[in-house]
C-alpha cells in the first residue's frame, strides 16, 4: 500500500509537470507573424488626410481601452462631459481601466507583464517605459509617428529632436508618445519676506552673491535668529532637494531634484560626472559659507517641511524655497493672516557664475505608452491619428485643459477664463462646480504638455511674472542619445546607487562643515574607488556606438 | 469556603496591576487613533493630541461620508466579505472534514498539495492571467474563490476534526445517518468553536484585503472601502495635485489616516465581542492535539 501511495505522488508530479509545459508552449504560439510595417488593412475608421490644424473625426464610431490614472482629488465619473464632448468631437469612446492612483504602476506592470494591458497606457514617466521594451509588449512608436502630424509639426517647431533622441533605446527607437513643452517651466526658485527686506532698505536679489548679502543683512538685524530655513528635506533622496536644484542651476550643474549622475560636458564634449565636476564643488561651497556665518538654518537638510513653514510663520526665518502654490497658499495665506503687513514673493532665480540660464531637457513629460495589441487591432491608424489629435493638437490641448467655449470657459485673445460658477484648482472657493471634479478637465492623464501660450493661460499672476522673467534664459544643451545595452543597464544600476549615495552624504558634510572642503581630492578619489571612471566610461562608449551606428 | 492564602491575595493584586497596565498600553494606540480622528489640523501636527480630542473637528470625517463613492465601496466590502467568508468556510471545513479521516485513501496526497501551496504560489502575473482566461474578473469571484481556502485555518480546522472522538460518528451511522448527515447534525454542531475561530479569521483577512481587488477590478464602483481610503490618504499626503491644497485638504491630509482606521475596523471591533468567546475555546483546542 505505501508504494501505491508514493507511485500516486509521483504521477501527480509529472502530471503537474505536463500541465506546466502546455501551458508554457501554449504562450509562445501567440504572434502572427504578420508584416507589422504594412498599415493598409488597419484603416478603419481612420481619415484619408489629416493634417496639422485638422479636427479628427473618425469616419466610424470607434472605441479605444486607455488605463487611467484615477486620481483621488478628482475621481473619474462616467458622466464627465469630457468623455461625452470627445465623443461628439472624434467620435471616438474612451473605455477607461481605472487605476488608484498610488498603484498606478503596480498595476500597470500587471497588465502589460499578462498581455491584458489596454490600447493606451498614459501617465508614464521616462524612463520607466524601459523595463518593457525587452519583452515587446509595447510599441516602438517611433515608428508611426508618420500617422502623427500634429507631433511630428511640436518636435520641429519647437526644436525638440535632442531631447526626442534621448529617450531612444539601443535600437534607435523610442516607446513612449512624450508630453511635448514649448519652453522649460522652471518650478523652483527662493521665496523671501519682502515686507522686511523693504524695512532694512534693501533690494530683491538677483545674483547669489546679492542673496548673501541680504542674508547678511537681516542676521544683523536679527542676530538670534537665520534668516534662511529651509525644507524638502524629507522624503526627497536628497536634502534640500529645492535649494539645490535651483543654486546648481546657477551653476550650471545638475543637483538636488534634477541630480543626474552624469552630466553632458558641450565644450569637450562627452559626459562627465557631476558630483566630482568644479562647478559642483563651487555650489557646495557657496552652502558651506552660508551655513557656516549662521545665514541658513542647519536643520534645513534634515528638518520636515512642516517645521520649516513653521519657522516662517512664526518669524523664526525670513526666506525659504517655495514654488508658486505653495508661495499662495501656504506662505502668504497663512502669513497675513498671522502678521500684519506681512509680505512675500519668489524671485526669479538668483543668478550664478553661469549666468543667466535654465538646465536644458525638462521640455518632456510623461507621456503614452501603446501597447502591441493595438497594432493587430484594424482601427489601428484611427488610433494613432485620435492620440495626436488629443494630445498634440492645439485644439485638443486646448479642450483637455480648458474644456468647451462657452460652457467651462471663455477666452479673449490669450486671456482664459473659466466660466462664472466653475473653479479651477481653487480658483473661486465659492463656486458650485469645479472643473476637475465636475467636468473632467485639466485631468493629469489627458492635460499637460503644449505651447506656451496654452500653458501659461493656467498661471496665477506671481507665476506669471515669474515664468516672464525665467523665460527670457538661455537654455543649456542636453546630453546625446546614449542609450545602454540592457546588460550594461544592469552594471550602471549596481554602480550608480552607491555612488549617488556617497554623493549626496558628502554633499552635506561638506556644507555643513563637517568634512573640510581640503578633502575634495580625497573625496574624488573615494568615487573613483567606487568605480566613478568605469561608469562615466560606459555612457560615453554608449554614445559613440550611438553616434556611429545611426548618424 | 477556604480563605485564599495571603500569598495568593498578593499575586493576585501584583496580577490586577500589571495586567491593568498592559490593557492601558494596548488601548493606547486605539484612544489616540480615535481622538486625532476628531482633532484639528494645527493640534495634530503640533503633537497635542494625546488621549482626548484636541480642537474637535469633523471636516475629514464630513467629506469622506459625503462622497457617494465611499458608500458604494463600502458596500462592496462588505459584499466580498460575506460573500467570500462563505465560500472559504464551505471549502475549508469540507476539505478539512475530508482530511481528518484516517482510512481515507491518498490523505497524505491530498495534505501535500494544500501545504504545497503555502510555499509556493504561481506568482502575481500567471495568477492574473489564470484569473481573467477564467473570466472572474471585474466579479466578486475573483476575491473569493482565489483565497478560498487558506492552509492554515485548513490544518488547524483538520486538527480539530481529528480530536472528535469516531466513537461518536459510528454511533451516529450505526442510527442511520449518511456521511453528510454526519457531517452536518454531528460534527458540525460539536465544532462552533473552531467554526466561529475560522469565520473571523477569514472574515478579518478578508475586510482587510486590498490587493485581489485591486488586481481584478477595473472600476472605481467595484473597489472595496479599503482601496478607496488608500488612494485617498495618497491624494491627501502627497498633495496630490495643485488645487488639492486648499484649507479642507490640509485638514485632511493631517487626520485621514487616524479617520480611516476608525471606519474600517469599527465593524471588525463590533463583532468581536460576540466572537471571541468561541474564538479563546477554537484556537485552543485544536493546538492540544495538532
Amino acid at each position: 500500500m505505501k508504494n501505491a501511495g508514493q507511485l500516486s505522488r509521483r504521477q501527480v508530479l509529472a502530471a503537474a509537470g505536463f500541465i506546466g509545459l502546455a501551458t508554457l508552449t501554449g504562450c509562445g504560439s501567440g504572434d502572427d507573424g504578420e508584416d507589422s510595417k504594412d498599415l493598409s488593412k488597419k484603416q478603419n475608421g481612420a481619415m484619408k488626410e489629416y493634417r496639422v490644424g485638422q479636427q479628427f473625426k473618425a469616419t466610424k464610431p470607434l472605441s479605444f481601452s486607455v488605463l487611467h490614472n484615477n486620481n483621488p482629488v478628482y475621481p473619474m465619473k462616467n458622466d464627465w462631459l469630457f468623455w461625452q464632448e470627445l465623443t461628439k468631437r472624434t467620435g471616438v469612446t474612451f473605455k477607461p481601466v481605472a487605476v488608484p492612483l498610488v498603484d498606478y504602476e503596480k498595476k500597470r506592470s500587471v497588465l502589460i507583464g499578462s498581455g491584458d494591458a489596454p490600447y493606451l497606457i498614459p501617465k508614464t514617466y521616462h524612463p520607466s517605459e524601459v523595463a518593457f521594451v525587452s519583452s515587446g509588449a509595447i510599441l516602438p512608436v517611433s515608428d508611426y509617428v508618420h500617422l502623427m502630424p500634429n507631433f511630428r509639426d511640436k518636435v520641429k517647431r519647437w526644436k525638440l529632436e535632442p531631447e526626442i533622441d534621448s529617450i531612444r533605446q539601443s535600437d534607435g527607437k523610442f516607446y513612449l508618445l512624450p508630453g511635448l513643452h514649448e519652453r522649460v517651466r522652471i518650478g523652483y526658485s527662493l521665496a523671501l519676506r519682502t515686507d522686511v527686506l523693504d524695512r532694512l532698505g534693501l533690494s530683491r536679489p538677483t545674483s547669489w552673491d546679492e542673496v548673501y548679502q541680504v542674508f547678511k543683512a537681516i542676521k544683523a538685524e536679527y542676530p538670534d535668529r537665520y534668516p534662511f530655513s529651509d525644507r524638502w528635506s524629507k522624503n526627497t533622496p536628497y536634502p534640500a532637494a529645492a535649494l539645490f536644484s535651483y543654486l546648481g542651476m546657477a551653476y550650471g550643474v545638475r543637483a538636488g531634484w534634477t541630480y543626474n549622475t552624469i552630466d553632458w560636458d558641450a565644450n569637450a564634449r562627452k559626459f562627465v560626472f557631476t558630483g566630482a565636476t568644479d562647478a559642483y564643488r563651487q555650489m557646495i561651497e557657496f552652502v558651506r559659507k552660508l551655513v557656516a556665518e549662521k545665514l541658513v538654518d542647519p536643520e534645513s537638510f534634515t528638518q520636515t517641511d512642516e517645521e520649516a513653514a513653521q519657522k516662517l510663520l512664526g518669524e523664526k526665518s525670513f526666506a525659504i524655497s517655495a514654488n508658486p502654490q505653495v508661495l499662495v497658499q501656504e506662505y502668504r495665506y497663512n502669513l497675513q493672516k498671522q502678521i500684519k503687513g506681512a509680505e512675500i514673493e519668489m524671485v526669479p532665480v538668483p543668478l550664478g557664475p553661469a549666468g543667466p540660464v535654465v538646465l536644458g531637457g525638462a521640455r518632456l513629460e510623461n507621456g503614452v505608452m501603446v501597447s502591441s495589441d493595438a497594432l493587430k487591432s484594424d482601427s489601428f491608424v484611427a488610433m494613432m491619428q485620435f492620440v495626436d489629435w488629443l494630445w498634440y493638437s492645439d485644439e485638443g490641448q486646448r479642450f483637455a485643459r480648458w474644456g468647451v467655449e462657452g460652457v467651462t470657459y471663455t477666452r479673449s485673445g490669450g486671456r482664459y477664463q473659466p466660466k462664472p460658477g466653475i473653479s479651477l484648482m481653487g480658483s473661486d472657493p465659492d463656486a458650485s462646480k469645479d472643473m476637475q471634479k465636475n467636468y473632467g478637465f485639466y485631468n493629469g492623464v489627458f492635460a499637460y504638455g503644449g505651447s506656451w501660450e496654452l500653458v501659461s493661460s493656467m498661471f496665477s499672476p506671481d507665476e506669471k511674472t515669474f515664468q516672464d522673467a525665467m523665460s527670457r534664459r538661455k537654455e543649456l544643451p542636453i546630453g546625446p542619445a546614449h542609450p545602454l545595452q540592457s546588460f550594461e543597464q544592469e552594471q550602471a544600476s549596481l554602480w550608480e546607487t552607491p555612488l549617488r549615495d556617497h554623493v549626496t552624504q558628502n554633499t552635506l558634510q561638506f556644507a555643513l562643515g563637517k568634512r573640510p572642503l581640503s578633502e575634495w581630492d580625497a573625496y574624488v578619489s573615494e568615487l573613483k574607488a567606487k568605480n566613478m571612471e568605469r561608469f562615466v566610461d560606459l555612457h560615453n562608449k554608449a554614445y559613440e556606438r550611438y553616434e556611429k551606428e545611426n548618424r | 469556603m477556604v480563605k485564599p492564602s495571603r500569598s495568593y491575595r498578593v499575586f493576585q493584586g501584583v496580577n490586577g496591576v500589571v495586567l491593568t497596565l498592559v490593557v492601558l498600553v494596548t488601548l493606547y494606540p486605539f484612544v489616540n487613533i480615535i481622538a486625532r480622528s476628531f482633532s484639528g489640523e494645527r493640534q495634530i501636527r503640533a503633537g497635542e493630541v494625546a488621549l482626548w480630542p484636541q480642537g474637535f473637528n469633523l471636516t475629514t470625517y464630513k467629506i469622506v461620508f459625503e462622497d457617494a463613492m465611499f458608500w458604494r465601496n463600502y458596500g462592496n466590502t462588505v459584499l466580498y466579505t460575506v460573500v467570500a467568508t462563505a465560500v472559504a468556510m464551505v471549502l475549508t471545513t469540507c476539505y478539512a472534514y475530508v482530511l481528518s479521516k484516517r482510512h481515507l485513501k491518498g490523505r497524505t496526497a491530498l495534505v501535500g498539495i494544500a501545504v504545497f501551496t503555502m510555499f509556493f504560489t504561481g506568482g502575481l502575473i500567471p495568477n492574473y492571467v489564470l484569473i481573467t482566461s477564467l473570466g472572474l474578473k471585474n466579479s466578486v469571484w475573483a476575491i473569493a474563490l482565489p483565497n478560498a481556502i487558506s492552509v492554515f485555518n485548513l490544518l488547524v480546522m483538520k486538527a480539530f476534526f481529528e480530536s472528535l472522538p469516531t466513537e461518536l460518528e459510528e454511533a451516529a451511522q450505526i442510527d442511520g445517518l449518511s456521511t453528510y448527515g454526519v457531517l452536518l447534525r454531528i460534527v458540525l454542531p460539536l465544532s462552533k468553536a473552531v467554526v466561529a475561530t475560522m469565520v473571523l479569521f477569514y472574515s478579518v483577512s478578508f475586510w482587510n484585503s486590498w490587493f485581489s481587488a485591486f488586481l481584478y477590478m477595473d472600476k472605481s464602483e467595484l473597489m472595496p472601502v479599503t482601496v478607496y481610503l488608500r488612494n485617498l490618504i495618497s491624494g491627501a499626503t502627497t498633495g496630490g495635485n495643485a488645487g488639492a491644497a486648499d484649507a479642507q485638504l490640509s485638514q485632511v491630509g493631517a487626520n485621514i489616516q487616524a479617520v480611516t482606521i476608525v471606519l474600517t475596523s469599527l465593524p471588525i471591533l463590533c463583532v468581536y465581542p460576540f466572537v471571541q468567546r468561541y474564538f479563546v475555546s477554537g484556537v485552543m483546542l485544536g493546538a492540544v492535539k495538532g
